[in-house]
């Protein structure tokens, strides 16, 4: 019982970490190594709007959504896009930002232990025998209600479909109007969003640490391998493989482990089935 | 209302495209008739802007340096620099060789990603309308794209185009790999869209027969350069094009 609600959440807490990457890469073909960053960044931006600004925590959370969402764009609209289409330098100019914005955050002086968000609400309950506090599993909730919401967004809306569009064919989509540089911004800004949501949900259960940048962008690209590059459906499957996999060997194993499991994911997807679960990644195929 | 002249496009020093001129009136239908690599699809490539992408894509890849020069006239309006997408907006829709339709979406999701440009009342007299000139696809609705026959792919395609909400449609080898049956019905299908809709359309076949029927002017690409242009009849007694063309 234990291994099946804290495998769920955790399994959420992934895809949440993964999906804003998904959502970019699968719509421009960006992988945006900057994704950690902006989780983290987002993660600070509550936390000052909170403490320095002395805001109310809605009105913080909301700060760090659209703030971050508007970093994003920003950092496509005049870094990203001058080396669309050429991977290896999309990849070194993302990760560039992602050191700058973190290490910058670490040279403002966010440093060590001591930044912490509140939780959404107070105390617990017990599922099963098993101790679970609220706010995991608002995470949860919110998570799922996040899941159908983006589902129905990329299906009922114009933006959505034109965005679905883009994904499957960047130049179909251009003969019918669709502005494939706009989508890309809008994508990214999407992009950011999701990773801000993510932070902002799950920061209050620990620390917010500079770090956990890095982890959080390697946990994210593990999912998206594992899934299927691209595939918005494969990353939610894989968030539960790779997180039900950490919870049992935390059991079975041992703490220290937990990382070792996403990066084993990823070996043995590549070694296996090299698009993933639900990839299309047909190029690569064709490659080989 | 859409006018090319000394159109040329060049992929590194191949010469694809070598001083075309080309024009449509409205409510016309031209037809575009080559070889392989005679240049069809990059003359719609250059009218529909698709080019620019192309160029700016190889570019910043390092790939082949593509040249485009010439001009392209839409109402008088010069558009050569006008990317993809705001081209669509003024009502220049292609519908690709190959169709590339959304293949993870279904039938009508592809319409619906079509209708980005239009707004909802037109959406709907357009799918309305899409669904009377092609029924089969109303029985499809639910198919993934990528299941269909080519048949019913490329009615797709032609049905996604209009949902763009096109003033002049360019149909790049629509008939491609199609039994003459389909070939027949289709023909039939767009002649009716012209009619019915009063949109212009520019059609690009390799094998002239099952499309000189229905166009009202052609023009016959051979190595990028367009050799012959005529009204239908004039071209269809050419004994040139008929032994080129026809099969005769």
């Amino acid at each position: 019982m234990d291994i099946l609600v804290y495998g769920t959440i955790n399994s959420v807490a992934l895809a949440l970490y993964a999906l804003g990457f998904a959502l970019v890469y699968g719509v421009s073909r960006l992988p945006n190594f900057a994704h950690g960053a902006l989780y983290v960044l987002s993660g600070f931006i509550t936390w000052s709007a909170l403490n320095t600004l002395g805001l109310p925590y809605p009105l913080a959370i909301l700060l760090a959504l659209l703030a971050t969402a508007v970093i994003g764009a920003v950092i496509y609209q005049f870094v990203l896009i001058r080396v669309r289409g050429m991977e290896i330098s999309e990849i070194i100019a993302s990760y560039a930002i992602a050191l700058a914005i973190l290490e910058g955050i670490r040279y403002v002086g966010f440093r060590g232990m001591t930044y912490t968000l509140p939780v959404f609400l107070e105390g617990r309950t017990t599922i099963g025998g098993v101790m679970v506090d609220y706010h995991r599993l608002l995470v949860v909730a919110i998570g799922a209600a996040l899941f159908a919401g983006l589902w129905a967004f990329t299906r009922f809306t114009r933006v959505g479909l034109a965005l679905r569009g883009m994904a499957q064919d960047e130049r179909a989509a251009m003969m019918l109007g669709i502005d494939s540089d706009l989508m890309a911004v809008v994508a990214m800004a999407l992009g950011s969003a999701l990773a801000a949501l993510a932070a902002i949900l799950l920061l209050p259960l620990g620390n917010i640490v500079v770090e956990s940048g890095y982890n959080v962008l390697i946990l994210a690209i593990a999912v998206c391998i594992v899934g299927g590059i691209g595939s918005w459906f494969g990353a939610v499957i894989a968030a539960f493989i790779i997180g039900f996999a950490q919870i049992l060997t935390v059991v079975y194993l041992g703490t220290h482990f937990q990382m070792m499991v996403a990066l084993l994911a990823i070996i043995l997807t590549l070694i296996l089935k090299p698009s993933g679960l639900f990839g299309q990644q047909k190029e690569l195929e064709e490659r080989v | 209302m859409l006018e090319a002249s000394g159109l040329m496009v060049f992929y590194e020093n191949m010469l694809a495209l070598n001083n075309v001129a080309l024009r449509c009136g409205e409510d016309e239908i031209v037809g575009v008739f080559g070889a392989n690599s005679a240049g069809k699809s990059t003359l719609m490539y250059a009218l529909s802007g698709i080019m620019l992408d192309v160029e700016k894509k190889e570019r910043m890849a390092g790939g082949e340096r593509i040249t485009l020069a010439g001009e392209v006239r839409y109402r008088g309006r010069d558009i050569m620099n006008l990317k993809a997408s705001k081209r669509a907006r003024l009502g220049i829709v292609l519908c690709p060789e190959r169709r590339r339709l959304f293949k993870e979406s279904t039938v009508l999701e592809n319409l619906k990603i079509g209708a980005y440009l239009a707004t909802a009342a037109q959406a709907k007299e357009t799918l309305a309308y899409v669904f009377k000139i092609f029924p089969a696809l109303e029985k499809l609705k639910t198919r993934l794209s990528g299941f269909l026959s080519g048949g019913e792919q490329q009615m797709l395609a032609i049905g996604r185009a209009l949902m763009a909400q096109p003033k002049i449609l360019l149909l790049d080898e629509p008939l491609l790999g199609l039994s003459p049956l389909m070939q027949a019905m289709l023909m039939r299908a767009v002649r009716e869209i012209r009619d019915e809709r009063r949109i212009a359309i520019i059609v690009t076949e390799q094998y002239a027969r099952p499309v000189m029927p229905i166009v009202d002017y052609a023009f016959i690409l051979e190595n990028g350069s367009a050799v012959l242009e005529g009204v239908r009849d004039d071209l269809m007694d050419n004994p040139d094009v008929k032994a080129a063309y026809f099969g005769v």
